[in-house]
């Protein structure tokens, strides 16, 4: 108690001490806030899997199974929060990993004190691809992982949606955050890529908190753009459609994944319907793993609908990699669970799919060695009546294929 | 920018502005009695909103939603004075600044943790499509913005002119102990100037919240702005704050088109800091004469 | 004096010790972070100090300083290369010049349009750091490496020291320029500008040096904070850490270095110390048990009013019940901080610092400072040999109207040289408007105003006080906030020569001067009979000893002409007696005398001439007893003389 107080009293700082015998897995990102959504879904999605892992007595390791415990921390999607959260974690005594983060500029701004410590770091549900390209050419090793769809996938997706729908006038809508700008990015891109079949006739701003979209939808609307491709966060998304509703501008939304959280669907309300976004998970029960999966959350959070299905279910397929990663290293040393995860040998039976060695040794040029998404988990999903559901049938028969595995 | 264009953002910005124009009218109400303002006056508005939108919740009919939201910002109104301005009023010192603000701060956290963070539309009864009056779309919400403001800036009117009680509002404020040698208590002429004042923020709240969904952050949005119509037009100015939030407003709207949104801000910020700087006691306000 | 040396300056050296150790003994990188962080947050609230412990204004604008020093020095590093030195001066240069800009449109104003205009400028500058993504990388925000100083690359902990090291010298230096004549014409700026202006210390100057300092610090607290986090963003510099930080200055303590640092701590510490419940209970419990204590106390020996004594008990009663009851404290962040700032504002308004070092002198017994040995009267106010009879102020047909209203409507007159000049009249003829214009508070709106044969400057109090006219006020304009000694020695002229320039002073160099401006102001005092009241706090003396106290402030200008407004209103047969044999002391030093007044004893017993005024206009000029008996005198005074009546002569009192 004394040798307690001592660094207390100097430093005024709560560190929680710990019981010697569970795995310290740590789970951040925005719980509150226009990202909540999908940081909350996460955080739950992984509670899921976690209490699943739990029940069955623990994770193995070694000889024997220890229990995961978890330390939650919110960085509200705040970059300075992600500091000190990260500076906290990183002088952890046997943090054996962090699963989380969804904004961005909160991982440029923290994960390098992980990284500094070599800390294992699953990031998901999101964060923009620059959370992994900011260690190109830089770290030799890297034991920062990313689960989630590449931004370029998406990018790649929505272009060629609007080229699908036949589309040939387009205007780009993005935040002005990381994730807004480097979307923007991404879309002129591949419109370019993709042979310049859209004509851009208007690229638009907005800051997060923004609710007049008066002056944005007006100039798109005088361009005469047919679709609106945009890059932003629950919120904005909502105040766009309901603007975009208000000035009779029937142009639909295809934009990144976000436009599947709850709080633009709830806020536009019908203004939302034919959202059209990529997504890695769609909460319908097309196969056994996923209806179980479903029926699970909903029954542990008493809701009919999760907020941010994508969220959720990298989430709980994280954890699940994750504990593979340890029971191949035996150990609940965030060094050796690195470099398990570098080299999985076992499939993982996910709710998305089951992962085959999802991540490679880190090789300083090449960013996918630890992204472990691609082309084939996504699809495209539609907003309709409240609910996400697939755009287009053909990707329901494939997904089903994918999650079932060999 | 087309006619068309710049006509449709005056209009919808003007309209907006009036809402400015009636939370810098709930700061000319206690500036008149006490020579003091809530600086925590967006979370009234904020609060009342969320308490309003919990009435409609459970199914309270949007016609009586109206006068209890009202009330409720009349006891938060009440509460401020007595919490945080009386004190420093009887003191004869500015306190009432920090301990508005810090009021303010804590009715943002409630709020924050009793309805949660996220912005929340709430419905209204009155239709969202939008109709053509001279070739401007607006819709009939926005136009029960316009109602709701004149509405209750002419009943509090007429009732500070033809009423004895609110002569009284003029003759506390001039001299509190003066008004009180005549048998005006100026701790009651104050606290329902505070009453008034937090009406007419939770009326804010009410007609804006439609526009503008309800969330803790929509204090801070507001604020500043009916700060700037509050002083640019002078706090003793009456109606001229309808005609500074109306052109504050319609200039944001013009400036978020012509600068880009992030801009929008900042013509009605500056003009703030030049009124201070030429005009301190405003446009329409009267020229103080030092007395030693 | 030793021991009181020892006392304070040994709590100061121990602090900063301690700081610097605590990294040596605890190796913990995330400690050690936030203690760098508390350290920077304690330079920046010593800075926002400034203005609102001795300026008393509500500041809203730090957090903007903190922000634009943290980007100019980010930008030098980034886009210049430029290393630590350069990059912190850079931060401190920028935000000194915008610290000055601002204070300009800000200089008319006080209290609520003060507030706003400093919120606005931290509104714009989140706007502008935000909208210009070529400069800053707007809401992406921009990234820097913490560069070497001075060909060294620093580590976490030696960059620690150097933010210990800044702190220690800016709290010296700040302790040199509070406790100088700068740091009391803050104070005075505070309690009266009108009179801070009237004693010749510049409103103006002092007002924009005191916001250019506080945001110098403010710029240099924000390149530690750059080099710190390495990561800066637009949105972390609003509105709502303004507050905090405002709310830190309070809760410390305003006008303190201690409770600057204190607040600094709290501001730093807090959230951690809301995640660690047990902590939180205790320090809130603690809290609770204090209100109560002070609270009690309070009632019973009737200092506090019944709010002040129940409002902090209610307020740490549902921090503390309240903490108890939500499943997380952290939610509740801005809730508890509010709660905790409630309770001090409205219960200790000192803040906790405040609170502390009374109860902590009492406990130590901390001695007073030593008195020093007031001067010899020739040097505080040296005799005049003035040639009687030439003139010395000068009034052609002066006139001031307001509106329709003619205040003084064309008067014309002179004051002799070395003379006591009276001026009476019946309410409301013009008389303190008169000696407003003179004196600068008012723009004459024609004629002309001489002094020695040069005109006046015309509606500037500070000019006019610079020409050697001093005066009182009809209604006290003390400043309350000091005692009677600091009231005189704001206002002695010719004192301050080093005092005057800032960095001589932030390097302690104008200690010699305080002490000769304390002697000299003792012995002022002691000319009025208040010297045995020297510390005594303005606002607690008498009202007659206020009075005398203004006048010995006036005569510190060792002024050409003293004006006095209605000095003996309210004053006690016994203290009017005095003050006469007062005004004819000064008087015998050579100073030429203007005096208001409505006694007709002490109009008679010390005039020379005596003008009077009626509804604006000089309606009669001459000896006491020519005045007195002047028809149109009596009947401004008494009313119209019916004819076939004789005029009764007026009663002696």
């Amino acid at each position: 108690m004394v040798r307690r107080f001592v660094p207390l009293l100097l430093s005024l700082v709560a560190l929680p001490t710990f019981a010697a015998d569970t795995l310290k897995l740590a789970i951040t990102g925005p719980f509150t806030g226009g990202s909540a959504p999908m940081g909350a879904s996460m955080r739950d999605g992984a509670r899921l899997a976690i209490s699943e892992i739990n029940n069955a007595g623990g994770v193995q390791v070694g000889a024997s199974k220890m229990k995961i415990e978890v330390i939650e921390r919110d960085d509200e999607a705040k970059n300075e929060r992600g500091a000190l959260i990260a500076q906290e974690m990183a002088s952890m005594p046997g943090l054996s990993g962090v699963i989380g983060s969804v904004n961005t500029g909160v991982v440029l701004a923290g994960d390098r004190h992980l990284q500094e410590k070599g800390i294992t770091k699953i990031i998901t549900p999101a964060a923009g691809s620059a959370s992994m390209t900011q260690w190109v050419g830089k770290a030799p090793e890297l034991s920062i992982f990313r689960f989630a769809a590449h931004d370029g996938i998406q990018a790649a997706m929505v272009v060629e949606e609007a080229i699908k729908r036949k589309f040939t006038k387009v205007a780009i809508f993005h935040d002005a955050t990381n994730y807004g700008v480097s979307g923007r990015d991404d879309l002129q891109r591949e419109i370019k890529k993709q042979g310049d079949k859209l004509q851009v006739v208007a690229t638009e701003k907005f800051n997060i908190g923004d609710k007049d979209m008066t002056a944005q939808l007006l100039r798109a609307k005088s361009g005469g753009a047919e679709a609106i491709l945009i890059w932003a966060i629950g919120p904005e998304l909502a105040a766009v459609a309901n603007g975009k509703t208000k000035m009779g501008l029937t142009a639909p939304l295809i934009g990144g994944w976000t436009l599947s959280m709850s709080n633009f669907i709830d806020n536009a309300g019908k203004n939302g319907n034919g959202a059209l976004m990529p997504q890695t998970f769609i909460e319908e029960p097309i196969t056994p793993k996923a209806k179980a999966f479903i029926d699970a959350y909903h029954k542990a959070y008493g809701v009919n609908r999760i907020p941010s299905a994508v969220s959720a279910a990298q989430g709980y397929d994280a954890v699940y990699i994750f504990a593979a990663a340890v029971k191949q290293a035996g150990s609940a040393d965030t060094h050796k669970i690195k470099g398990a995860l570098e080299d999985l040998k076992e499939p993982v039976q996910g709710v998305i799919a089951t992962w085959k060695h999802p991540y490679a040794k880190w090789d300083n040029k090449d960013v996918e060695t630890h992204e472990a998404f691609r082309r084939d988990h996504c699809v495209m999903g539609m907003v309709q009546d409240g609910k996400v559901v697939f755009a287009h049938d053909e990707d329901k028969q494939r997904l089903a294929a994918l999650a079932k595995g060999p | 920018m087309t006619l068309s264009i710049f006509a449709q953002l005056v209009v919808s910005g003007a309209l907006i502005g009036l809402v400015y124009a009636l939370i810098a009218y709930g700061f000319q109400l206690t500036f008149a009695t006490s020579k003091s303002i809530n600086f925590g006056q967006g979370e009234l508005v904020m609060v009342s909103a969320f308490f309003s939108l919990t009435l409609i919740t459970v199914g309270l009919p949007y016609w009586l939603v109206i006068p209890c939201g009202l009330l409720f910002g009349a006891a938060l109104g009440l509460f401020v004075e007595r919490a945080a301005v009386r004190l420093a009023l009887q003191q004869k010192s500015e306190g009432w600044i920090l301990l508005t603000i810090i009021l303010g701060l804590f009715f943002f956290s409630l709020a924050e943790n009793i309805w949660g963070r996220d912005d929340r539309p709430f419905p209204t009864p009155i239709s969202q499509t939008a109709i053509q009056i001279l070739g401007v779309d607006v819709t009939p919400v926005e136009l029960s913005v316009a109602v709701g403001v004149f509405a209750i800036m002419g009943l509090i009117e007429v009732f500070k002119r033809q009423t004895l009680v609110g002569k009284a509002f003029e003759a506390v404020s001039a001299d509190p102990d003066a008004g009180e040698l005549m048998g005006i208590s100026a701790t009651h002429t104050v606290m329902l100037s505070y009453a008034l004042s937090g009406i007419v923020a939770a009326l804010a709240g009410i007609l804006v919240s439609p526009i503008t969904t309800v969330g803790p952050t929509m204090a801070s949005a507001l604020i500043l702005k009916a700060f700037s119509v509050a002083v640019v037009a002078g706090l003793e100015s009456g109606f001229g704050v309808v005609i500074v939030g109306m052109f504050l407003g319609a200039l944001e709207g013009v400036a978020s088109f012509a600068l880009g949104s992030g801009w929008r801000e900042v013509p009605g910020l500056i003009l703030l800091i030049l009124a201070l700087a030429v005009r301190p006691t405003g446009i329409f306000g009267k020229a103080i004469i030092r007395k030693v | 004096m030793w021991k009181r040396l020892l006392l304070i300056r040994g709590a100061e050296l121990l602090m900063f010790a301690v700081l610097a150790a605590i990294p040596v003994a605890v190796q913990n990188s995330y400690a050690l972070g936030l203690l760098t962080l508390l350290a920077i947050y304690g330079i920046l609230l010593i800075g926002l100090d400034v203005t609102v412990g001795y300026l008393g204004q509500v500041n809203l604008a730090q957090a903007a300083f903190l922000g634009l020093g943290a980007y100019t020095a980010a930008l030098c590093v980034t886009k210049l290369g430029s290393l630590m030195l350069v990059a912190t001066l850079a931060a401190i240069v920028v935000c000194t010049i915008l610290g000055a800009l601002l204070a300009l449109p800000s200089l008319r104003l006080e209290g609520p349009q003060f507030a706003l205009a400093t919120l606005s400028f931290t509104a714009l500058t989140v706007i502008v750091l935000n909208e210009l993504e070529w400069l800053t990388g707007g809401a992406q925000g921009l990234s820097l490496t913490r560069p070497p100083i001075l060909g060294h690359a620093l580590t976490a902990r030696e960059f620690y020291w150097l933010c210990v090291a800044l702190l220690a010298l800016v709290w010296v230096a700040m302790r040199n320029l509070l406790a100088s004549q700068w740091g009391r014409a803050f104070e005075a700026l505070r309690d009266s500008p009108i009179a801070t202006d009237a004693m010749g210390v510049g409103t103006y100057r002092h007002k924009v040096a005191a916001f250019a300092l506080g945001s110098a610090l403010g710029g240099l607290a924000g390149a530690l904070y750059a080099f710190n986090f390495q990561y800066l963003q637009p949105q972390a510099f609003t509105y709502e850490l303004t507050v905090i930080l405002l709310l830190g200055v309070v809760l410390g303590g305003r006008k303190s270095l201690w409770g600057a640092f204190v607040g600094a701590s709290l501001v730093a510490l807090l959230p951690n110390l809301l995640s660690n419940r047990l902590l939180f209970e205790v320090i809130s419990a603690a809290g609770f048990a204090l209100a109560l204590f002070a609270g009690i106390r309070g009632l019973f020996r009737k200092t506090l009013g019944p709010f002040q004594a129940i409002a902090p008990i209610v307020a740490t009663g549902v921090l503390v019940f309240g903490g108890l009851l939500v499943s997380n404290t952290e939610d509740w962040r801005k809730a508890i901080f509010s709660l905790m700032l409630f309770s001090v504002v409205v219960g200790l308004p000192e803040g906790l610092m405040g609170f502390a070092s009374k109860f902590l002198s009492r406990l130590f017994r901390i001695p007073e400072a030593p008195r020093p040995a007031p001067s010899p009267l020739d040097r505080a106010l040296p005799a005049r040999s003035v040639g009687k009879g030439g003139p010395m102020l000068e009034l052609r047909d002066l006139k001031r109207y307001f509106g329709g209203v003619k205040a003084v409507d064309g008067v014309t007159t002179t004051v002799r040289a070395g003379e006591i000049h009276g001026l009476i009249g019946p309410n409301g003829s013009g008389k303190s408007t008169l000696v407003n214009v003179v004196s600068g508070l008012y723009t004459p709106t024609a004629g002309e105003m001489l002094l020695h044969g040069h005109p006046l400057p015309r509606g500037s109090l500070y000019k006019t006080a610079q020409d050697g006219v001093a005066r009182t006020f009809q209604n006290l304009q003390l400043f309350t906030g000091m005692t009677a000694i600091e009231n005189v020695m704001v206002a002695l002229n010719g004192v301050y020569k080093r005092s005057r320039s800032l960095p001589l002073v932030l390097l302690g160099l104008g200690r010699v001067e305080e002490k000769r401006a304390e002697a000299d102001a003792l012995a002022l005092l002691e000319f009025v009979g208040l010297g045995d009241q020297a510390r005594t706090p303005a606002k607690d003396l008498t009202y007659g000893a206020q009075r005398f106290l203004e006048i010995a402030r006036a005569i510190a200008r060792k002024p050409e002409v003293l004006i006095l407004d209605e000095p003996a209103a309210g004053l006690s047969h016994p203290d009017m007696h005095r003050q006469m044999e007062l005004i004819e002391r000064v008087h015998q030093r050579g100073v030429t005398i203007l005096i208001i007044e409505h006694h007709m004893d002490v109009i008679s017993e010390l005039c020379d001439t005596v003008t009077v005024l009626d509804g604006g206009k000089l309606i009669a000029e001459g000896s006491p007893d020519e005045v007195k008996r002047h028809p149109k005198v009596v009947e401004a005074y008494l009313g119209e003389v019916d004819v076939g009546e004789k005029p009764a002569a007026p009663a002696a009192r």
